[in-house]
């Protein structure tokens, strides 16, 4: 097994360019797993609401308190260009007029165009505020047609829409109660796996194709094919190690063993992983300097993570960007990691399918390295006599 | 009787349109240390290649230890070391870990290989560098270390390829004994170079290449007398005339003579008393002479005379 340990001790000097991915990688999960923590817990929504009374009546003024309870109330200056700049910039999100008149007018039953809202963008919290203003004028107005008067009425609404409701969060499959950190964890893996595979392993396979050392060991008594199979072994004995790492952490900051679904999560790392090594053998067989693979690294590691919607959601990217990236293995890796984790909902022929295009991605990259090596690095295999 | 430890016949390798070898055929002793000799680009690392499967050939039969060789003879491989003009070593290893990497493509036992390494360590002397890597040696030491990969294994041929190439004369001197005393041990060595000196001083047999064929062959005396030239008289000496020249060139065993007005070079093709005879007709003349030195013939005499040209032309 010299060629085996040869691998080794050269992969040993590689190691410091590899150390910082790792780490860096490391933190950043850690990061992430801290905040998907906060995914177990439920809060109500607040808003910035600004509210004008012009009616100012205790009506009113019970109204305002009662949308405060879960609200912040912010305070601004009754201009047009105020409010529009305020909205504008977010510092509030609804600015609500309660009419001069409203008392007066819900007593006498009325129910409609008591209030004006504005706001800039329409959103779930916006049209919940709505309804709550809508809901609470109905209730006082059904109180009071209840035989209660106007000052019971508008406390018993108030009572009764201030009543909350205990909210448990469940999720379909308990495997994935950190479904955010679990697909953050396995989707930042691409750019790291390329990173670590072109910069450890390309150059240690460099090293061991250099022309010299090829022709020394070729002279000597080792057969061409113990050279080949010990090569292959070292490497992918470094691609298991390097995933093994990634799996080993992404089971401790998971706080337990994956189960269920998150292994085909796993799995589909190895396969990721795999691919990458495969990149490194391609580029290995250029023969290229150490500044050429940083450069090289760098393109496609970012460049497939870019367009393959590692760094960047896939809704985010255009349909033209999406198309092209459909042609690089990343992709596929991303939309299996987004069925497995749940972003996506679950198709277990799918994801298989994806997977399965990942490896006819590898098996590409295998043929290509093959037969690029084969006609630069043709030995003569029979001698004519 | 001597064993034949390589035997080459008629082979012919084919760059496209160029011929690197043109039906060279060789036949090495066992125990000899064989100089292949020869310009840049006459066919020497092309015959290497060949005589190591290396390279496919297009005609001709290569036999080593009576074996024929292919490129799966790992049987007659593990008795050959190579030598070669590039320092071939791992520049992450150490200067052990290399040895002993180069020596276990050969040897398995890790007891047997650790005495063969630590045996050429002691050969090359970079007992005090076991721990360096290859970049913190000097050119002289670097060398030591490509041969000790090279002969670790105690192979019972050996294939220097030009291993003296841009090395220091020291060194080279070191080079040529550590060849010589591995011959001593019992090893067969093939040397190619186009430093004809070297070739000289260490080689027992010699084979002289130029455009892929194998132009003379033989000991050095062999080769010295296939030539026409035996001694080559100079003397310097001023004013000679063309009378004087004239009595010089009658003298017998003078076939050819030279003089630039202070040099005078007398080339002769056997015969005794050259010397005494050119010193003569100078007295008679009454003529003064300064230095005067006779030579016998060299390699490089040898070659310019069967090729035509001097060895170093292409190299230059």
């Amino acid at each position: 097994m010299q060629v085996f340990k040869a691998f080794m001790k050269v992969m040993r000097t590689r190691l410091p360019s590899i150390l910082p991915y790792v780490i860096v990688f490391m933190i950043i999960s850690v990061m992430i797993s801290t905040v998907g923590g906060d995914e177990e817990r439920f809060t109500a929504e607040e808003m910035k609401i600004c509210i004008f009374d012009e009616d100012d009546t205790p009506q009113s003024h019970a109204l305002a308190e009662f949308i405060a309870k879960g609200n912040e109330l912010v305070e601004l200056e009754n201009d047009d260009d105020v409010i529009l700049d305020s909205l504008y910039y977010a510092s509030v999100d609804m600015v609500l007029t309660i009419k001069d008149g409203y008392a007066e007018r819900l007593a006498a039953g009325e129910t409609e165009d008591l209030f004006t809202t504005k706001h800039i963008h329409d959103s779930y919290a916006i049209a919940l505020m709505d309804q709550l203003l809508s809901e609470y004028v109905v209730t006082v107005d059904g109180y009071m047609a209840g035989g209660q008067d106007f000052d019971q009425a508008v406390e018993s609404a108030i009572g009764t829409l201030s009543k909350e409701t205990e909210v448990t969060l469940v999720t379909e499959d308990s495997t994935m109660s950190k479904s955010e950190y679990f697909e953050g964890f396995f989707r930042y893996l691409p750019y790291i796996l390329i990173s670590i595979m072109l910069n450890g392993l390309c150059p240690v396979l460099i090293v061991m194709n250099r022309k010299d050392l090829r022709y020394r060991t070729n002279c000597s008594s080792i057969k061409v094919s113990s050279v080949s199979v010990q090569t292959f072994l070292a490497s992918a004995v470094f691609v298991g190690a390097i995933w093994l790492i990634f799996v080993v952490a992404g089971v401790i900051l998971n706080g337990g063993l994956f189960v269920g679904t998150a292994w085909l999560a796993v799995l589909n790392c190895l396969i990721f992983a795999m691919i990458s090594a495969l990149i490194a053998m391609l580029l290995s067989s250029f023969n290229v300097s150490d500044n050429v693979v940083g450069v090289i690294t760098q393109v496609i590691s970012l460049g497939m993570s870019f367009l393959c919607g590692v760094f960047v959601p896939m809704e985010m990217l255009s349909s033209g960007v999406l198309s092209a990236a459909r042609f690089l293995p990343a992709y596929w890796y991303v939309r299996a990691n987004s069925m497995i984790s749940g972003t996506e909902h679950f198709d277990g022929s799918k994801v298989l399918l994806y997977m399965g295009i990942e490896l006819g991605f590898a098996a590409a990259l295998a043929v290509i390295t093959l037969l690029i090596r084969r006609m630069k690095y043709n030995r003569a295999d029979s001698v004519n006599a | 009787m001597e064993n034949t430890v390589v035997k080459i016949d008629s082979l012919v390798k084919r760059y496209g349109d160029l011929i690197a070898l043109d039906h060279f055929s060789l036949e090495i002793k066992e125990g000899e240390i064989f100089g292949l000799l020869g310009p840049n680009g006459s066919g020497k690392t092309t015959t290497i290649n060949c005589l190591l499967s290396l390279l496919a050939f297009d005609k001709g039969d290569i036999k080593i230890f009576g074996k024929e060789m292919t490129p799966t003879s790992y049987d007659i491989k593990k008795d050959i070391g190579v030598i070669m003009q590039n320092v071939a070593v791992f520049d992450e290893l150490t200067v052990y870990e290399n040895i002993d990497y180069f020596c276990g493509l050969y040897i398995t036992d890790k007891a047997e290989r650790k005495k063969c390494v630590d045996e050429a360590v002691r050969f090359v002397g970079l007992e005090d560098f076991l721990k360096f890597r290859p970049k913190k040696l000097s050119g002289g030491l670097l060398r030591r270390l490509n041969i000790a990969c090279g002969i670790a294994h105690k192979p019972k041929l050996i294939i220097l390829d030009e291993p003296t190439v841009a090395v220091d004369p020291q060194s080279r001197n070191k080079i040529l004994e550590g060849i010589q005393e591995l011959n001593a041990r019992g090893a067969t060595v093939i040397y190619t170079s186009h430093y004809m000196e070297e070739v000289e001083k260490i080689c027992t047999r010699i084979a002289i290449m130029d455009k892929g064929k194998k132009i003379a062959e033989g000991t050095k005396d062999q080769l010295k007398r296939m030539i026409k030239n035996t001694e080559t008289i100079t003397v310097e000496v001023l004013g000679l005339t063309d009378e004087v020249i004239s009595q010089i060139a009658g003298l017998p065993h003078i076939y050819d003579h030279s003089y630039d007005g202070s040099l005078l070079t007398v080339f002769c093709s056997g015969g005794k008393h050259n010397l005494i005879r050119v010193m003569e007709v100078l007295q008679k003349n009454d003529l003064s002479f300064g230095r005067v030195y006779t030579e016998l013939p060299t390699l490089n005499d040898v070659f310019l005379e069967v090729t035509g040209k001097a060895l170093r032309d292409k190299e230059d």
